[in-house]
């Protein structure tokens, strides 16, 4: 008897399990978020002190540099928006609407951007445009001016996050498509008349969501400005946290309420697409895809797959056609020559020079810690979160999914602040710890968001269909409950771990002396002239990502029904 | 403009449907196909899954294009696959209520109603009026301004209902209006549909698999069954007299056995079973199949029936009470079984004999099931 009440205890309610996940949730993502706030009030709060609130305030809050890279933040932010919309939204409605030729390789071609980390992209953009680049030694035209400026910038990232529209557009739109515009044409509607009127409308929601997605993923992008912008001093919030963090002197309060500001633009971002995706209207709409069927595009077949290609060819082959040419090549002055091909790089990679292999291994390893960690704790806070529904559950619920509103570079400025704290026994900073806890925090919210849509689709009735046959508590969430959502939580710990082991400004700003990851290493390759080596590295961590998912899709598949 | 007060005024146009098929590459889901509509009346497509009738209906509304044959909904040639017309459907004057409701969501329910008028450029005036006569007409006067994601299931299928009548068409199609609904819904909102059609006069063709509904809403009801009409008839036509074994199965009117036939007598299971027919019932074919319809099997008298070849033995397999009788789920030969009525409880497992009426009974030939039917009556 005691022990079955405890087991119901355990799993029951979820009550052992909200012990066992508040603490670890509280130091994982509450605790460094905290002390950006703190920080950005108190200036002394780094060596322990709540002296002077607000002193520093002012002062910062009127740094014309504050001023200047939160301007160029939201117009980047808003020139990216305006592109994607402008690219990816005609896509997604042709997509949507029309019947194009090799529809599916668009779809997958569209993914590749996804898959290849921006910093990346970026180098790729710049060996290919830069001065004396691929571009000029084909066909003599430089681009290297656009490429370096504020739209070089823009084009750069639009070609990074344009799917996002494109994805949400295409698949409202068919999914408009079949019955709603089937009741408008019945009604006595044309065509035309009812694109308008039916089909842009329902989009808008969707148009909008993805936009401010983009928005989101825009100002929080380190990568791309860096690379591309911040040579020629044009700063947006995240690279100028980054440079009050790596310049002397060192500006603590600065960085905080910079932080502090992108914090709130892209929270503001994430509010309102929260609200555009939760109207009525919206799912409505989206709950349940008709049986669309697709119309002919006539005459039109050919600009429309010419378009399609042209922003596969930027979005997908370009970038990484660079990389594979400039990682394949022996220098970079060479060119294009047939002599100059080589396997160079990639023979001095495998022979750990600069430690790429130590840098290869540390991330590999660095992307399963996070994934592993993030998985048992996303799981368990889903668990929580969909079977107990209570005050407590919904904190932790919040604060499982706030990183996610939580740039990269806000997350390092709040974990070099708290675990620099001098009352701290022990701390992780300056290890490799910092790199885990800086990971997690940051990707928690995929497998929180995963096992919680997984959950929600396993009916309570069938734990109890379980308790009713005679398995207990603990019987039930292995037997039952783990099998069915074991897929969506793998999948999610492929995400993690994906990006965990390419995660960039975080690692610029955390990673102790010594350590390398393989996006640091590329970065700093990049940074001190080896660019072929950076790029062959850059090749095996696409090549790593994008693999490692796709070979354990194949095992799940080969598993059997289970998946 | 049709005055409501006046049921005697007809709005709907005939719909003539010749030769009509359509195969999507090799898979011909409807074979050549005549359907004539007469204005006014309404006609259920019946049939299981599959069997084309949602096909056809998209066919009249113009939603997808003949692969042959012509339709015409009152003097306009919709569509004529030889002669390549194809009128898209929203120039044919129509309405249509379909199986998931499809209200837009970003309209409220008025602006829903409305939009057949609009595009009819009606003026706003005039369209308010018609829009609050037709949500009259389905009850749901007071919902005009709410959104339709608000509404019940039941509550959104009378306004994608307001909004198929309210520019009175020529013609109204249902796709299955009622089953996404519960029963206590679709039965009495098939009663408000069939007397509001009738009403206004209207020419409506209504796809449905359930029997009850097609006898309740349809003035003739057409049995489809892979891609053909093998009957269309009035309900009580249909039931009465069934053309084929098929039309009997799916609309569950009795047993139906297959038999050879041996000097006359009819052989059941190889023989197992022998029963003897009055002379010229099976009129001179050598094997097919004999249905009986539930008013041809009654409480055996006792005597040698079976014996004789004029009875036939089931087993009960349960008696459920229906509050006025018993509903029995009765096993025969072959294991077919036949929902029969009882006004006292029979008991599981017991047997009983059921005498034919043989005058009752119908013979389906093999040489020709599709058609030709003796009716020994």
């Amino acid at each position: 008897m005691r022990l079955t009440s405890l087991k119901s205890r355990v799993f029951g309610n979820g009550g052992m399990i909200f012990a066992a996940v508040a603490p670890v949730l509280t130091l994982l993502v509450a605790f460094p978020l905290l002390f950006v706030v703190l920080q950005a009030i108190f200036p002394d709060i780094a060596r322990g002190i709540f002296a002077n609130p607000f002193s520093r305030f002012v002062e910062t809050l009127f740094d014309k540099h504050l001023i200047s890279w939160t301007l160029n933040t939201l117009m980047l932010g808003g020139s990216v928006v305006l592109v994607s919309a402008l690219v990816a939204v005609p896509l997604g409605i042709l997509r949507g609407l029309f019947r194009i030729p090799f529809a599916g390789l668009w779809d997958v071609v569209f993914l590749v951007p996804f898959t290849i980390p921006p910093y990346i992209a970026a180098l790729g953009w710049i060996m290919a445009l830069q001065p004396r680049g691929y571009l000029e030694q084909i066909t003599g035209l430089n681009f290297g001016g656009f490429l370096f400026s504020f739209w070089g910038v823009v084009f750069v990232m639009t070609l990074n996050v344009f799917p996002v529209v494109y994805f949400a557009v295409s698949r409202m739109v068919a999914s408009i498509g079949g019955r709603y515009l089937e009741a408008a044409r019945v009604s006595g509607c044309p065509p035309m008349r009812s694109f308008w009127r039916i089909t842009l409308p329902l989009t808008t929601p969707a148009i909008a969501a993805s936009l401010l997605l983009v928005f989101a993923m825009a100002i929080e992008e380190f990568g791309t400005p860096a690379a591309l912008a911040a040579r020629s001093g044009f700063l947006v919030l995240v690279t100028g946290i980054e440079q009050r963090l790596s310049d002397y002197p060192i500006d603590l309060p600065g960085a905080s309420l910079l932080s502090v500001i992108l914090v709130l633009i892209a929270m503001a971002a994430f509010v309102l697409q929260n609200r555009i995706v939760s109207r009525r209207d919206f799912q409505t709409v989206s709950g349940k895809p008709g049986a669309s069927r697709p119309a002919e595009l006539g005459a039109w077949r050919i600009p429309v797959v010419m378009f399609f290609a042209v922003i596969g060819f930027l979005g997908a082959v370009m970038p990484i056609l660079s990389v594979i040419l400039t990682a394949s090549t022996r220098t970079i002055s060479g060119g294009l020559a047939a002599d100059n091909f080589s396997t160079d790089n990639f023979t001095e990679i495998f022979a750990n020079s600069g430690g790429a292999m130590e840098a290869l291994g540390t991330s590999l390893s660095l992307g399963l810690g996070a994934a592993l960690i993030t998985g048992i704790l996303g799981t368990m806070t889903a668990y929580v979160v969909v079977r107990q529904r209570t005050v407590s559950s919904r904190i932790l619920d919040f604060l499982t999914l706030m990183p996610n509103t939580i740039p990269g570079v806000v997350v390092a400025v709040g974990l070099i602040l708290a675990w620099n704290q001098p009352w701290l026994p022990i701390t992780p900073y300056n290890t490799i710890g910092i790199l885990v806890l800086a990971y997690c925090c940051l990707l928690l919210p995929y497998p929180v968001r995963y096992a919680n849509a997984a959950l929600r689709q396993v009916s309570v009735s069938l734990e109890d269909a379980a308790r009713v046959a005679g398995a207990g508590g603990i019987k039930v969430f292995f037997r039952i409950l783990m099998p069915l959502i074991f897929p969506s939580i793998l999948a999610a710990m492929l995400l993690v771990f994906a990006v965990a082991a390419r995660e960039l400004v975080a690692t610029i700003l955390l990673a102790p002396i010594g350590t390398r990851t393989v996006a640091l290493f590329i970065w700093r390759q990049f940074e001190q002239g080896s660019v072929g080596m950076g790029m062959a590295m850059s090749v095996m961590a696409i090549a790593i990502t994008m693999t490692i998912p796709v070979a354990v899709a194949i095992w799940a598949r080969k598993q059997g029904r289970l998946f | 403009m049709v005055n409501a007060e006046n049921p005697s005024l007809q709005t709907g146009s005939p719909v003539i449907a010749t030769g009509v098929s359509q195969r999507f590459g090799s898979n011909t889901v409807l074979k050549t196909i005549d359907l004539n509509v007469a204005p006014g009346e309404v006609v259920a497509l019946l049939g299981p899954s599959g069997c084309g009738k949602t096909t056809l209906l998209r066919l009249l509304a113009g939603l997808s294009r003949p692969t042959t044959g012509s339709i015409h909904i009152g003097d306009q040639l919709v569509a004529d696959a030889g002669g390549g017309t194809f009128v898209p459907p929203e120039r044919r004057s129509i309405g249509m209520v379909f199986q998931d409701y499809a209200l837009w969501p970003h309209m409220t329910v008025a602006q829903n109603v409305g939009f057949p008028l609009e595009m009819q450029n009606v003026g706003s005036a005039e369209r308010d009026t018609r829009i609050a006569e037709a949500l009259g007409m389905v009850g749901l006067a007071h919902v005009a301004d709410r959104q339709p994601g608000t509404l019940s299931g039941g509550q959104q299928q009378r306004v994608a209902l307001a909004r198929a009548i309210v520019s009175r068409p020529r013609l109204v199609l249902f796709d299955e209006p009622l089953s996404n609904l519960d029963r206590e819904l679709r039965e009495s909102l098939v009663v408000d549909i069939a007397s509001l059609l009738r009403k206004l006069g209207m020419t409506a063709v209504y796809v449905t698999h359930d029997h009850g509904e097609a006898f309740a809403i349809a003035d003739r009801v057409a049995i489809l069954h892979s891609g053909n009409i093998l009957q269309i008839d009035a309900p009580e036509q249909l039931v009465g007299n069934p053309s084929s074994p098929i039309v009997v199965d799916f609309l569950k009117l009795g047993l139906v056995l297959p038999a050879d036939v041996q000097g006359g007598d009819l052989m059941i299971g190889g023989g197992a079973r022998r029963l003897s027919p009055p002379a010229g019932l099976v009129n001179g074919s050598r094997s097919g199949q004999l249905f009986l319809p539930r008013s041809a099997l009654l409480p055996s008298n006792g005597g040698n029936r079976v014996a004789a070849g004029h009875a036939i033995s089931g087993t009960v397999v349960h008696s459920m009470f229906r509050g006025d009788g018993y509903a029995v789920q009765m096993r025969f030969d072959n294991d077919i079984s036949l929902e029969m009525f009882s006004t006292t409880r029979l008991g599981d497992g017991t047997i009983h004999d059921l005498d034919i009426s043989w005058d009752r009974a119908f013979w389906f030939p093999h040489e020709d099931v599709q058609t030709d039917h003796t009716h020994n009556a």
